[in-house]
């Protein structure tokens, strides 16, 4: 199976002790390396993995599976935590050896979900008060107001904040106390949706900026999807292997808690504002792309995006599939896809196809799967509408521009 | 609240506390001197220190006497003695606790002298009182010391007993913890009629009953001279002022039986 | 010496024990309300119960029993004079070690409300962001608790100016070192001077009334404000 994601590479089996050492001796490698137990009253967190950081890990489960805790325990906030924890080679607690490095020197930072801004402090003190408690600071408060879009509310209170601003405040000053890694806890779950999809632009501009490892808490997993290049997933105290997100994802279309999906990232060929499209272009064969369409992305305010990669999700309730290629319809969006698999549940048909190395799932209802006679390897049309691309991105509607 | 105020006020509090330590530790560095050269200590019943007051205020002026007079219920300042109290003079208002001084060995030998008796009187603060009559067939409260603890109240108890109305009253009584507190019931008009010290209707020129000798026991009061005095001269001559001639008729005329002396 | 100087002496006493007291019981009382409030045991209600003690005990049983441990006789009475040299019954200090113990539960309890109502979450994100122990307690505990501090600060003291049955037995009532303005007042009650007592009764009430005043309004400006960030 092939990813399209860019993630570095990944090793699904345990690392061994001599691993270990060697990412410990490169000192470019951002490597989190957990073992250890914590047990609450009915509930046992039990980890023994090591994450090689990306840009963004994402973190999903349900809630109550434990995946606060891991972040908390990581941070240092959970002293009774007992087992082994070290990033970047470097011992953050080790029980054997009693020694617990604490919280304020771990050199992690974490956003809580309930921002928890210091309500005596301005917006301007909020930052100042992680950059003033550290030693050799490289970031300025200037530049870090301007990435979190804050210069005009800096001396505000932040009690007088919105929810999203907060968040912003919160991040910022998570950032000035410049962590080695930033741990988010469901940051945006409280905000609406075009919130949300405005603080994960930029919080994705701002680890790209800064390059700081992230490891991203959350249950939504549209949102995992556009912020994350690789997914842990949380349940019931243990962790997953680590997986590039794309590959997590279709994983979980297995699983009966989430509705199946196509996840995928594809580049932005171009605006087509008189058409109110923008098309995206996947690669299917070695020299051939197809098109994907989705709703007009506002060009205007993001220039930039051509020739990005954009993270876009397709639920497989969206995709229907047709013998012969569909020329007279209104859906944008067909492609030639073979068949690999079909899986049946109660009332319809999960089916797996590949669209050169590209790999859709389309969920069917078990009447169409027989009227079609849908088998194994035969050659489909898939389709679409524009409307069934989901993408996080922020579009600015043109009225706040 | 404005930010300037705000740090006007933190301003002024760091300052206060500031000053606020200098003063404490200003009366740590004086304690030494004060234990040097104090003043000679009286320690007085409560209910006896207006009268004292008015005997010292008699002192000769060549004495030269520097005193300090440090007035609280008898039951307290016995308790205070035994447990290190810097007095030097102890004038108590019974002659219990300068027994019980002496037996535990506190006081100097042979300083414990009788220097008054109390005297009761029935009172109130509504009616004049013509007689004791009054008594039988008074049905209101009746304030009095409590008269287990009590001096005054111990001799109002038996005062009643000679009258006979003792099972009669005992239902009745308003149960002070001193004799002050009696005394401020009956003046308050809380109370309207109690048993209260002669002296206090005399000092404060009130007409009452005087209750005739034979009917309670003495209530005799005594001084002593602390042990632990290093001023036993001055607190000698203390003393014997206030158990010459001249101070026992003032004391009379304040409300008190004298004591009589061998030297008159 | 007079009664009106004699009245000041006690004033200024009265003064400085108040205020040497409510130092002592805010240094103490904050860290002892601060591990109440985060202690997680079944034995804390048995200290907390021993902090309210003082609410309970009649001052002058406390006061007798404190008495009995200042002596020169026992063991803390002994440990002290050999401390320093002099007597702990009726000195200055006695009545300052009693007050502390008289007024404890009047700065501990607001302290120990307000820090169990802040609870930990700012103090995890000052931690997160690089902040030790004591530099949270300065730079987030006492900026956000101040109401409470202001609360702590005036009850303290205003008990402590208040106090009469403990200092009445472990002081002596000595002028200049022990005795203080709750004494002085009994003490011209009793001896019948009740124009004195009504002056310096007066006085007290105006100046506490003023002084708890002030408290008071600093406090609900500080609450005011805290209210407003309560809300967000």
């Amino acid at each position: 199976m092939s990813t399209l994601s860019n993630s570095t590479n990944t090793s699904s089996d345990s690392p061994s002790y001599s691993e270990q050492l060697a990412i410990s001796d490169n000192p470019h490698a951002t490597s989190l390396a957990l073992a250890f137990k914590l047990a609450f009253n009915s509930f046992v967190i039990s980890v023994e993995q090591e994450i090689h950081l990306s840009a963004v890990t994402g973190v999903y489960g349900d809630s109550g599976s434990g995946k606060s805790t891991l972040l908390r325990i990581i941070a240092g906030l959970e002293q009774q935590a007992v087992g082994k924890i070290s990033l970047n080679g470097k011992s953050l607690q080790d029980s054997a050896k009693k020694q617990y490095i604490k919280a304020e020197k771990r050199q992690i930072g974490l956003v809580f979900q309930d921002s928890r801004l210091f309500p005596h402090l301005s917006v301007y003190q909020n930052l100042a008060y992680g950059a003033k408690r550290q030693k050799n600071s490289q970031l300025s408060i200037e530049k870090v107001l301007t990435l979190t879009k804050l210069k005009s509310l800096q001396h505000q209170n932040v009690t007088q904040l919105s929810g999203g601003e907060k968040q912003r405040v919160s991040i910022a000053r998570a950032l000035l106390a410049e962590p080695k890694l930033l741990l988010l806890d469901e940051p945006f779950s409280a905000l609406d949706k075009s919130t949300k999809s405005q603080m994960l632009t930029i919080l994705k501009d701002i680890q790209q900026q800064l390059n700081l490892p992230m490891l991203y808490v959350s249950h939504s997993l549209s949102e995992l999807q556009y912020i994350a290049d690789q997914l842990i997933v949380v349940s019931a105290g243990k962790i997953s292997t680590v997986n590039p997100i794309h590959q997590a994802i279709h994983q979980l279309n297995n699983a009966e808690e989430t509705s199946p999906k196509t996840s995928l990232s594809l580049t932005v060929a171009e605006h087509l504002p008189d058409y109110g499209l923008t098309r995206l272009s996947l690669p299917i064969a070695q020299d051939k792309t197809a098109s994907i369409y989705l709703p007009l992305l506002e060009q205007t305010i993001t220039p930039s995006l051509l020739g990005q990669k954009l993270p876009c999700m397709i639920y497989a309730r969206d995709i229907s599939i047709s013998i012969t290629k569909p020329e007279h319809s209104s859906i944008v969006n067909h492609l030639p896809a073979t068949i690999i698999e079909i899986q049946y549940g109660k009332t319809n048909a999960l089916v797996t196809l590949k669209s050169g190395e590209q790999q859709f799932f389309a969920q069917i209802s078990l009447w169409s799967k027989k009227r079609l006679a849908l088998t194994i390897q035969s050659t489909v049309y898939i389709q679409f509408k524009a409307n069934a691309v989901h993408s996080y991105h922020y579009t600015e509607s043109p009225k706040n521009a | 609240m404005p930010r300037l105020l705000k740090n006007t006020l933190q301003k002024t509090l760091t300052l206060a506390i500031i000053w606020l330590a200098l003063q404490a530790s200003h009366v740590y560095a004086n304690e030494p001197i004060l234990l040097q050269e104090r003043p000679l200590r009286i320690a007085v019943a409560a209910n006896f220190a207006p009268a004292l007051k008015v005997l010292l205020a008699d002192l000769p002026n060549n004495t030269n006497i520097d005193y300090q007079i440090i007035s609280a219920a008898t039951g307290t300042l016995y308790q205070q003695i035994k447990h290190g109290a810097p007095f030097d003079l102890f004038l108590s208002a019974d002659s219990t606790r300068p027994a019980l001084l002496e037996q535990a060995g506190l006081i100097i030998e042979n300083s414990r002298k009788s220097y008054a008796y109390g005297q009761i009187a029935l009172w109130s603060a509504t009616q004049p009182l013509t007689s004791l009559s009054i008594l039988n067939n008074y049905s209101g409260n009746l304030a009095i010391a409590n008269p287990d603890t009590a001096p005054y109240g111990k001799a109002a108890k038996q005062a009643l007993t000679y009258l006979s109305l003792w099972s009669e009253q005992k239902t009745k009584l308003v149960t002070g913890i001193n004799i002050s507190q009696t005394f401020q019931q009956v003046r308050s008009q809380a109370v309207p009629l109690g048993f209260v010290a002669y002296s206090q209707l005399k000092m404060n020129q009130y007409q009452g009953l005087l209750i005739p000798e034979q009917f309670y026991q003495p209530i005799e009061q005594q001084l002593v001279i602390v042990k632990t005095s290093k001023q036993v001269a001055i607190a000698q001559k203390l003393s014997d002022f206030i158990l010459q001639t001249n101070s026992q008729a003032t004391l009379q005329q304040l409300g008190y039986l004298p004591v009589k002396t061998e030297n008159d | 010496m007079t009664d009106i100087s004699a009245d000041i002496l006690a004033l200024t006493t009265t003064f400085k024990m108040a205020a040497l007291t409510t130092i002592i019981l805010l240094l103490l009382g904050t860290p002892l309300a601060w591990y109440l409030a985060k202690w997680q045991s079944k034995w804390k209600v048995i200290f907390e119960a021993v902090v309210a003690l003082p609410l309970v005990l009649p001052p002058t049983v406390l006061g007798f029993y404190l008495l009995l441990a200042f002596s020169p006789g026992s063991l803390p009475g002994q440990l002290w004079q050999s401390a320093t040299g002099s007597q702990l019954a009726f000195s200055f200090s006695a009545i300052v070690i009693g007050s502390v113990l008289y007024s404890l539960p009047f700065v501990v309890q607001p302290l120990q409300k307000a820090f169990e109502q802040l609870g930990d979450h700012h103090l995890e994100a000052a931690a997160m962001l690089g902040a030790g122990p004591i530099d949270r307690f300065f730079s987030i505990v006492l900026p956000l608790t101040k109401a409470s501090f202001i609360t702590a600060t005036a009850l303290g003291f205003a008990h402590t100016v208040g106090e009469f049955g403990v200092v009445l037995m472990i002081g002596g009532n000595i002028p200049g070192e022990t005795r203080v303005l709750s004494i002085a007042l009994f003490d011209h009650v009793e001896a019948f001077n009740y124009a004195n007592a009504h002056i310096l009764s007066a006085g007290l009430l105006i100046a506490s009334l003023l002084l708890l005043s002030m408290v008071y309004l600093l406090g609900n400006n500080v609450n005011k404000t805290q209210q407003n960030l309560a809300k967000s």
